[in-house]
């Protein structure tokens, strides 16, 4: 349950005080970056998308009826932005400069490296959401299934189908990391 | 479900220190039996660590709210937040709410009335102008006090014009302002008003005239107007009374009507102050229609031409002595003579006026017009009598000649025609006067010249010499006035119509059969026609005329003739007129008609056919109207809705530019 003391901060956020809605800037953009980071895979583009969503949520901010629900809601706006960017940046030819430099990254990084971004990428995107919040926020589960709007058991069954997922696609690379 | 087969959930909330106390060991216990788990485990742990090394490298760095707050802080400025801001607050104050609110109402008090047109702020105005008028003056005191009256004159003429301007406060500040007023005018002279108010005190108490009246010159005057039963006995009275009372009768004059009722009018002059005792005897003459009372007040007219007299004769006693001395030229003396000639003609001017207006005030004058009852009976009656005949006849000219014969001493023709039109048609007109003794006669015999269609007869009493009723006047007869009209019989209206048909094989030799039976009961064939149809059906289409005596054996014999079907009578009653019954005319149509070919056209295959596409095409037709009608019903919802749809979505666009 939220406490009332955030409740109220929400509440302000919502009627417009900029100093509350600041105040869930700091709070929550980090949240709302590792969602757009889990669709997106790119830093870069997850913090334009947190900064549009950031702009957006203070523009429309008047839909909120519940300021309980001002954080889910705020993840839900992030999860839309971000697929949107998703859809732009995948269907338009990628420019030379962004294939060169995607070029010179692949060079540096590991297979295993590789071979986790594929396995992040196949993963379905609750299931990224999930993952991301866990590991960047390192939330625990409740604050997980709050931000996401989950229950217990399907938040443990989308972790664990999540690091079982990823533990078979990595499996040879795990296996020749577990040598040394 | 056991743990081994949701290993991977367990394992995950492991990692994440996320299972129960119970869970943990639950897990541990399997995890030592199960040697698959144990391996995943493993696997799950390295890739825990793996996840944790990765994701520590893609962590936004420390200054990522603060790139974050910049970047929304830029994009969205403070300043209009602000003012939003300020104004939100404001409005939050109570008070604030309260004065919009009170300005609101006030916004649409204003509106309304200028749609209205409702002038209401104009007469208000005035009224507060009128109150500041008044407290500007606050010094003088609105008191009825003899001291306070000469002060408060002057704002007794301004109350008056406020009252003017405003008949509220007027009502207020009037009253007191009256005292001033009516004093200031009893000083000068009695209005007439209070003239009127005193005579009747007088009148009431019969008392002589006060002190206070008795240097004015008051010229009174008296009408009245009785209605008497006898006028020569009235006229005694009347001089008795004024005898009585110290008058005189001045005039009688009196007329004779045509009934020979007398009216007339009696001046009597009698002292002023005995004026309301005799016109309270007056009454007891007879019954009284009028009386007006009317006084004079010609103090001032007869003071002024006192004065301008007793200057004329310093004047002429003046001029006198001027001729006494005799000195100057002789000019001077013809001059001096004319203008004493003058004086001496004015002097005995307003001496003549002042004896008039010593008469008049001397004695009071009254006139008294007597009428004797019923004065208005008429003197005779005269009884006028009309009549209108209308008749029939078969031969119009011969009843014409007929009734022209009739002239005689007695019997005057005023005027005779006869019309003939270019169908053939004959009517004939004529007036005459009858002496009153032959009338009855006459008529009677106008009467038996044909057959009576119409009679009206019109008797008037003409009250001569007056109007109204009268129990003694003699009534005379005066010529008795008769007006023919004499038409063919033809041209009479049938009194009874009657429309039939007659169903029979061989029509012709039926219609030649109807023709004889209408001979035999004298009837007249008016038309008759025959035609045949396609079918071959035959029509034969006869009109007849009967007298009304002869109706009954006629249509008993129509029957010999066919089947009779469809028989409609038609009867026309006119009320009021006396008729002839047994001779009237009655119209008969008869229709008499063949069977003809039965078999009908509209058969066969084609007939079919065509009878079904029309009925098709009609009602197709009708779908298409009903579609129509459906469509005007629906449409302008539609139109309707997706307008209200639009705005919706308009505004909820603008609101998310916001």
């Amino acid at each position: 349950m939220m406490d009332a003391n955030e409740r109220e901060v929400y509440r302000a956020a919502i009627r417009g005080d900029r100093d509350a809605f600041e105040m869930i800037i700091r709070t929550h953009s980090r949240t709302l970056f590792a969602i757009a980071y889990g669709i997106l895979q790119n830093r870069e583009e997850a913090e334009d998308a947190v900064q549009d969503v950031l702009i957006k949520a203070w523009k429309s901010r008047w839909r909120v009826r519940d300021p309980e629900k001002f954080p889910a809601w705020l993840c839900m706006i992030a999860r839309h932005r971000a697929r949107d960017v998703f859809r732009k940046h995948r269907t338009t030819p990628l420019s030379d400069e962004i294939t060169e430099q995607i070029e010179s990254e692949a060079i540096d990084t590991t297979s295993l490296n590789r071979q986790l971004h594929s396995a992040l990428a196949a993963l379905p995107e609750v299931h990224r959401s999930a993952l991301m919040l866990r590991y960047f926020e390192e939330m625990d589960y409740q604050t997980i299934e709050n931000t996401l709007g989950l229950t217990n058991g399907a938040l443990r069954g989308i972790l664990g189908r999540a690091l079982a997922a990823m533990r078979k696609q990595l499996r040879p690379a795990l296996a020749s990391f577990e040598q040394p | 479900m056991t743990i081994h087969d949701d290993i991977d959930s367990y394992l995950a909330a492991d990692l994440y220190y996320e299972l129960s106390e119970q869970e943990e060991r639950a897990l541990h216990t399997h995890l030592i039996e199960c040697a698959a788990c144990r391996k995943i485990h493993q696997e799950s742990k390295i890739m825990n660590k793996v996840l944790e090394e990765k994701f520590a490298r893609e962590k936004p760095d420390p200054a990522f709210e603060q790139r974050m707050l910049a970047g929304f802080r830029n994009r969205i400025p403070q300043r209009t937040a602000s003012t939003t801001k300020l104004i939100v607050g404001f409005m939050r104050l109570r008070s604030a709410q309260i004065a919009a609110v009170a300005t609101l109402l006030l916004v649409l008090v204003q509106v309304g009335r200028m749609i209205t047109g409702e002038g209401a702020s104009a007469p208000r105005n005035r009224q507060y102008a009128a109150e500041e008028r008044v407290a500007a003056q606050p010094s003088v005191p609105f008191s009825t006090e003899a001291g306070a009256l000469g002060k408060s004159a002057g704002i007794a003429q301004e109350t008056d014009k406020l009252a003017t301007d405003n008949p509220i406060l007027g009502g207020r500040l009037a009253t007191p302002s009256v005292p001033a007023q009516t004093e200031s005018k009893d000083e000068k002279k009695p209005t007439t008003g209070q003239m009127e108010a005193y005579a009747v005190d007088t009148y009431r108490s019969n008392d002589i005239a006060p002190a206070a009246l008795a240097n004015r010159k008051l010229v009174r005057n008296a009408q009245v107007e009785i209605e008497i039963a006898n006028f020569d006995e009235a006229e005694q009275k009347i001089t008795a009374f004024a005898n009585e009372e110290r008058g005189y009768v001045a005039t009688t004059s009196s007329e004779k009507q045509a009934n020979g009722k007398l009216k007339g009018e009696i001046v009597v002059k009698v002292l002023p102050e005995n004026l309301d005792r005799f016109l309270q005897k007056m009454r007891g003459l007879g019954e009284l229609k009028n009386q007006t009372l009317g006084t004079e007040d010609v103090t001032k007219a007869y003071f002024d031409t006192d004065a301008r007299l007793k200057n004329a004769r310093v004047m002429e006693q003046r001029l006198i002595d001027m001729l006494k001395t005799k000195t100057g030229k002789v000019s001077d003396l013809l001059q001096v003579e004319k203008e004493l000639g003058r004086v001496r003609e004015g002097i005995e001017k307003m001496q003549g006026e002042l004896k008039y207006w010593d008469s008049q005030v001397q004695f009071a004058t009254v006139t008294i017009s007597l009428a004797e009852k019923d004065l208005e009976e008429p003197a005779s009656f005269l009884v006028k009598e009309r009549a209108q005949l209308a008749l029939y006849a078969p031969d119009v000219e011969k009843v014409y000649n007929d009734i022209k014969g009739l002239a005689s001493q007695k019997v005057q023709i005023t005027n005779a025609q006869l019309d003939r039109d270019y169908s053939g048609r004959v009517s004939g007109r004529v007036g005459m006067l009858i002496a009153p003794e032959e009338s009855d006669a006459v008529m009677v015999r106008v009467k038996g010249f044909g057959r009576v269609e119409n009679f009206q007869g019109q008797t008037e009493r003409i009250a001569q010499g007056g109007s109204g009723m009268s129990e003694n006047a003699r009534t005379k007869r005066d010529k008795v006035e008769l007006n023919v009209t004499i038409s063919r019989e033809e041209q009479e209206q049938a009194f009874q119509q009657t429309t039939l048909q007659i169903r029979a094989s061989s029509v012709d030799e039926k219609a030649k059969q109807l023709h004889a039976l209408a001979e035999k009961q004298n009837g007249r064939v008016r038309s008759s026609s025959f035609s045949r149809d396609p079918n071959g059906r035959e029509f034969a289409s006869i009109s007849l005329r009967v007298a009304m005596k002869n109706y009954p054996a006629l249509m008993q014999s129509l029957n010999s003739l066919g089947k009779v079907e469809n028989v409609s009578v038609q009867r026309q009653d006119r009320a009021g007129t006396q008729i002839d019954e047994a001779n009237a005319p009655t119209d008969i149509s008869i229709q008499i008609y063949s069977q003809g070919n039965i078999v009908s056209s509209e058969t066969g295959l084609m007939a079919t056919l065509r009878h079904t596409l029309a009925q098709g095409a009609t009602a197709l037709m009708w779908s298409l109207r009903m579609i129509g009608v459906a469509l005007a019903f629906l449409a302008p919802w539609a139109i309707a809705i997706l307008a209200i749809i639009w705005i919706a979505k308009r505004i909820a666009q603008a609101r998310r530019k916001l």
